[in-house]
């Protein structure tokens, strides 16, 4: 007689989009009651067959089985009906609603065949669902009064609410109080206890070592290795994720860094996002800074920029101090800073490319009169669509909207060069777009520095710091947990240091 | 004004233009406000052909001055995404304190030389200080425009009642200098003063939307007021910007309104906030912010000031008047809508 | 502007379609017209005067262009600019405010187009107009006498309120000070125990007659200086178990001012004994006339009376048929 059939069944998953195939055959299993982890580098394919298996996405090939039986679910309304439940990073909740209206959103109960809410039935059952996670909340809370880990918890009874068999977890503890995180891994294991099966994804391995039973591996759109958490260890995962050796896409550079400091940041803090952050920049140097989402790195290029306040501590640029900050004053002291979101915080999206050019040196093609002077808008953004090699140099009249993401990016990019900035923060400035314009952006980095400029890159992709960075640091919340110099670059040195928690250990360099 | 459009050029090789495709090009072109007068005008020439006599053409212009000044100041709020419903309240207590002044009556400065400039100042100087105060609570207070100048406009115009009841026993304050009331009827080489004032405006108005920094930041704060931050516009000190502008010219067009009456009422321009924001509208700013220029409310300022005579002279009832121009407006806002829509998939 | 014929044709003909979907006013074409401006329709008062004067405009064969300002004495201007521009051959004019309607006359007279000021005259000013007025003080006189002699053959001592209009329109004062006369009189048949200020507001008139007949329950006479207040004062007396026809040994003596509709259902109730009658009838004779004489070159004095009347339940048989309130009521009830 044959073992019963596994809860999840996942065979030769592939995808493609825009003809390029993302997931080459992916295939895992899980069965009832157990954890799975998920991990792989941003782009290995974690997203994308969880989005296949959250009914998000469409599979070109492959099977799906959920319980034995055939799974394809057409759309997120079909996986929640099959029982699948995906918590994602952001959590999904209405903060203006109540606990219990948040439960009920998409499927209150009606009173007999009568259009009124049935009240007390919602009531009680939110009740009972709160009860079995441990939430000692009234039903009618509003969500907004609720901390993270809280809220995460109401997803959860959401889930359980709606009688899930399989719930995904997306980097659940980024957000969350190492009490928070202690109180979910105790939720999980009762969880599994119940027969309910988990699949979950992190970048914080120590955390994924301590839920899951086993751990998948994808690289590539592929799956590397599967094995138990036991068998595995941390190290070996960080190598099977990483796998192959830094591609020679990024230019080399031939002057090295200058000794004299562009920026020094001494001792920065701000409660609950950033602790004593005190670190160099040199004229000529990249510095490269590893983090995880929430980490704080985000954060700390804001509060550089005069976007977000600190309480303590010290930023000066080539040795003047830069007080009381705004972006004015940053851009004033030389800083520039591509933000993360390029359409909803760089650019105006409706505006012509000329207009985005100079929206941040608007002095210096203004006249005489200190009118804009339209000839002289025209001829800085050529200059600056040339000298980032922009697709198109009709920049006067063609939107900003209407170009591809790299084009975008390198507007942004060729309107803070017009600054000629002293330090330039370069928060993902590779996100989304291709590896054409990747290159074009990596060739502009490296120019600004050569003139002896300094940068600071933020980026997920640890390839891309180790291939762009003169020196890297390490941020886990809120803390600098390491340093590493050019010649001793370690991918999984680095990762470990990026991800463990700035409690386990202070990874020095 | 040589080209309708001379960003979209038809395309060499193209299709014939068809009658279809020339209307839609019309309809994009920033003429087409401009265009509609003329085809509006000469369309009713034959049921009133008054409105091609020079008297009601000259009306016309006298009539659309006020209204375009605190149109263009209105225009301002409009592209960073906010609305000003203060201003009529604004000319009235503009008017009234004006009134109080320079009244030869009972006015604080009554008779004196400096009757008539002091009173212009305070106007002036009352327009800045509400435009301000709206400007800082919907900065600082981080209140929605909306609610802001909803709150203001009530306050100043019950205030604008108030303080007339101060200084007459009649419902406005009468006897202004001649020096003052003369500047409505007044020309300088032939050319009516009030009108030399909106021209002023407007040309500063131009110059400043489309000419300066401040203007190209009130474009961005509309178009994307985090990517403005980020690119170093002050953002709080331009949108207090905009409502200062919005009440200066609410103030100039209280002058005119109140050199016109001979009066300084307080119920000077109570019921022109849908005209004033139609206009804008009409001319094709858009609601949503980061779009907008001077001469589309010139245009759209022309074209309800034409409508609005030529049901006038009709004869046509006060309350059809509305329902014709609530028509007009909509139809306008239903066209900004087409006219997104064609562009984008173009 | 290049190319465009075929759009602008196109345009032409899309709003010639368009326009000509709505009627035309009718233009009189050998006969005058008369331009009327009124401010608003805020009660049956000025929608009878407008109806009366289309009324009298359509006998004579004139042409009527009408507008309404609606409180706005800009678009009032703007509304007699176009009139002149429409070279109307006299303006009738209700306006907003007494100050601002001067540029305006001030713009007729350099058309030399007639303005008459219907029932609210002008501040004063150099500008030549003729204003049309009730003589208020007479009309309030007459009826208040009518029921004060009611009083005196009733040969008790009335309490007596009087419920006052707003103190900043000269027609209120002239209708209390015709009161005052009247009741002065009397001096042993009526005593006046309360005045109340309404300020024209319906609320403040109902709240200020339930409180004096509170204070004084054995009022017997009241006074209004407007019909527009009759259903405030009958919630009241009602409330005040008060509400009697003439003759009951509860009536109070009731004397209305303006000659609404109402105030004639009143009377012919017998709820009512007296009414001060604005004669609108007259005034627009007045005006019309005022007009065609100033258009004559005949000069006309610059403030025409209304002497008005009373009505009372003397009378009632006699002069309804110069009432409004009365014709209107027969259009309405047949």
């Amino acid at each position: 007689m044959s073992p019963p059939a596994p809860l999840l069944l996942v065979e030769g998953i592939r995808k493609s989009f825009f003809g390029v195939e993302v997931l080459h055959g992916v295939s895992f299993t899980l069965g009832r009651g157990e954890a799975l982890g998920l991990v792989g580098e941003n782009g290995s394919g974690k997203s994308t067959s969880m989005n296949i298996l959250g009914g998000v996405h469409q599979p070109d090939a492959g099977t799906m089985l959920v319980e034995g039986q055939p799974y394809r679910p057409a759309d997120p309304g079909a996986a929640i009906a099959a029982g699948i439940a995906f918590i994602h990073q952001e959590l999904n909740l209405f903060g203006n609603l109540t606990i219990e209206d948040n439960l009920f959103i998409d499927n209150f109960p009606r009173r007999g065949g009568l259009p009124f809410i049935n009240r007390s039935a919602i009531r009680k059952s939110t009740q009972d669902h709160l009860a079995q996670v441990d939430l000692d909340l009234a039903p009618t809370t509003p969500v907004a009064r609720l901390s993270q880990g809280e809220r995460q918890l109401v997803e959860i009874a959401k889930a359980l609410s709606r009688n899930a068999r399989l719930i995904i977890f997306d980097e659940p503890t980024t957000s969350l109080t190492r009490r928070e995180v202690a109180r979910l891994f105790g939720l999980v294991a009762k969880l599994k206890a119940r027969g309910i099966g988990i699949i979950y994804i992190s970048h914080a391995l120590d955390d994924v070592m301590a839920v899951c039973e086993r751990v998948t591996v994808l690289r590539d759109g592929a799956v590397v290795g599967t094995g138990t958490s036991r068998d595995l260890g941390v190290p070996r995962l960080i190598s099977l994720m990483v796998g192959r050796s830094i591609e020679t896409i990024f230019p080399q550079r031939t002057a090295p860094p200058r000794p004299s400091d562009v920026l020094a940041v001494t001792n920065l803090g701000q409660p609950g996002v950033a602790e004593a952050i005190t670190f160099t920049i040199r004229a000529g140097e990249v510095v490269g800074l590893a983090g995880l989402m929430g980490s704080g790195r985000s954060e700390l290029a804001r509060m550089i920029f005069g976007l977000d306040p600190f309480r303590s501590g010290t930023i000066a640029v080539e040795g003047v101090e830069l007080r009381d900050p705004t972006p004015a004053r940053a851009m004033a002291a030389g800083i520039a800073f591509l933000t993360e979101d390029r359409r909803g915080e760089g650019l105006l999206m409706e505006a012509p490319i000329a207009d985005n050019a100079v929206l941040a040196s608007l002095r210096s093609v203004a006249n005489a009169l200190g009118l804009i002077d339209g000839k002289r808008v025209a001829a800085a953004s050529r200059t600056m669509a040339q000298k980032v090699r922009l697709s198109t140099d009709r920049v006067e009249d063609t939107l900003v909207k209407h170009l591809s993401g790299g084009n975008q990016q390198k507007v942004v990019i060729g309107k803070w060069l017009m600054r000629a900035p002293r330090l330039f923060i370069l928060d993902e400035p590779t996100r989304g777009i291709d590896v054409g314009a990747k290159q074009e952006v990596y060739r502009i980095i490296n120019a600004l520095v050569e003139a002896g400029s300094a940068v600071l890159l933020i980026s997920s992709e640890i390839e891309e710091l180790m291939g762009l960075s003169d020196r890297i640091l390490t941020i886990s919340r809120g803390e600098l947990t390491g340093g590493f110099d050019r010649l001793d670059f370690d991918r999984e040195a680095i990762m470990t240091a990026a991800a463990v928690g700035a409690d386990h250990a202070k990874v020095s360099s | 004004m040589t080209a309708l459009n001379p960003s979209a050029p038809a395309k060499p090789g193209a299709a014939p233009p068809s009658a279809i495709r020339n209307l839609v090009r019309l309809v994009l072109s920033e003429y087409f406000v401009l265009v509609l007068c003329a085809v509006y005008a000469l369309a009713m020439g034959p049921f009133v052909p008054e409105l091609w006599s020079w008297e009601v053409a000259s009306n016309i212009l006298s009539d659309m001055m006020p209204l375009l000044i605190v149109a263009i100041g209105q225009t301002f709020v409009l592209v960073i995404a906010g609305i000003d419903l203060s201003v009529t309240a604004i000319i009235s207590m503009a008017a009234v304190v004006g009134a109080s002044v320079m009244s030869e009556t009972n006015g604080y400065l009554s008779g004196g030389p400096l009757a008539v400039p002091a009173a212009l100042a305070a106007m002036v100087a009352l327009g800045l200080a509400i435009g301000t105060l709206n400007g800082l609570a919907v900065t600082r207070l981080n209140m929605p425009p909306f609610i802001v100048t909803l709150a203001t406009r009530m306050f100043f115009a019950g205030s604008a009642v108030w303080f007339t009841t101060f200084h007459t026993s009649s419902s406005s304050i009468a006897g202004l200098p001649d020096s003052f009331t003369a500047f409505a009827d007044a020309s300088l080489l032939g050319i009516p003063q009030p009108m030399i004032l909106a021209v002023v405006v407007t040309v500063v108005a131009h110059l400043i939307l489309a000419r300066s920094r401040l203007g190209r930041w009130i474009v961005a704060v509309g178009s994307n007021s985090k990517a403005a931050t980020i690119s170093g516009v002050p953002v709080a000190r331009t949108i207090v910007a905009t409502f200062a502008i919005s009440g200066v010219c609410a103030a100039l067009a209280a002058v005119i309104y109140e050199s016109r009456m001979q009066t300084g009422s307080p119920i000077t321009g109570e019921n022109i906030l849908l005209d004033i924001i139609g206009a804008v509208v009409i001319g094709g700013t858009s609601l949503f912010g980061g779009k907008g220029k001077v001469l589309w409310t010139v245009f759209g300022v022309l074209f309800l000031v034409i409508l609005d005579t030529s049901m006038k002279l009709l004869g046509t009832s006060l309350f059809a008047i509305y329902i014709i121009k609530g028509g007009v407006i909509l139809m306008a806002a239903v066209i900004d809508t087409l006219r997104h829509r064609i562009l984008v998939t173009r | 502007m290049r190319a465009n014929r075929r759009e602008f044709t196109l345009g032409a003909l899309t709003a010639i379609a368009a326009a000509s979907g709505w009627s035309v006013a009718a233009k009189a074409a050998d006969n005058k017209t008369i331009a009327v401006l009124f401010d608003g329709l805020y009660s049956e008062f000025w929608v009878a005067g407008l109806q009366i004067i289309r009324d009298d405009l359509k006998k004579r064969g004139f042409g009527i262009q009408e507008a309404i300002s609606d409180k706005d004495d800009n678009k009032q201007f703007e509304q007699v600019r176009a009139a002149i521009a429409k070279k109307v051959d006299g303006i009738i004019i209700v306006q907003t405010d007494s100050n601002a309607v001067i540029p305006a006359i001030k713009a007729a007279n350099k058309a030399k187009i007639p303005m008459v000021h219907f029932n609210r005259p002008p501040a004063k000013t150099d500008a030549f107009s003729v204003a049309i007025q009730a003589d208020n003080q007479k009309i309030a006189r007459e009826a208040v006498l009518y029921s004060c002699g009611v009083a005196k053959d009733s040969g008790k001592k009335h309490k007596a309120a009087i419920l006052i209009g707003n103190l900043g329109d000269p027609n209120a004062i002239q209708r209390r000070d015709g009161f005052d006369e009247a009741v002065k009189q009397f001096p042993d048949n009526v005593e006046v125990v309360a005045r109340i200020p309404t300020e024209w507001d319906a609320d403040k008139a109902f709240a200020g007659l339930t409180n004096a007949l509170q204070a004084n329950p054995d009022i017997s006479f009241v006074f209004t200086s407007s019909d527009f207040l009759l259903p405030q004062i009958i919630q009241s007396l009602k409330a005040a178990n008060k509400w009697a026809p003439v003759g009951d040994e509860k009536h109070v003596i009731l004397t209305g001012f303006d000659g609404f509709p109402s105030a004639y259902e009143l009377m012919k109730d017998k709820y009512m004994d007296a009414c001060g009658v604005q004669n609108l009838f007259f005034e627009t004779t007045l005006a019309m006339q005022a007009i065609l004489d100033l258009q004559a070159g005949k000069p006309v004095e610059k403030l025409l009376l209304d002497p008005g009347f009373a009505i009372t339940q003397a009378n009632i048989e006699a002069k309804k048929d110069e009432m409004w309130g009365y014709t209107l009521w027969k259009q309405k009830n047949g």
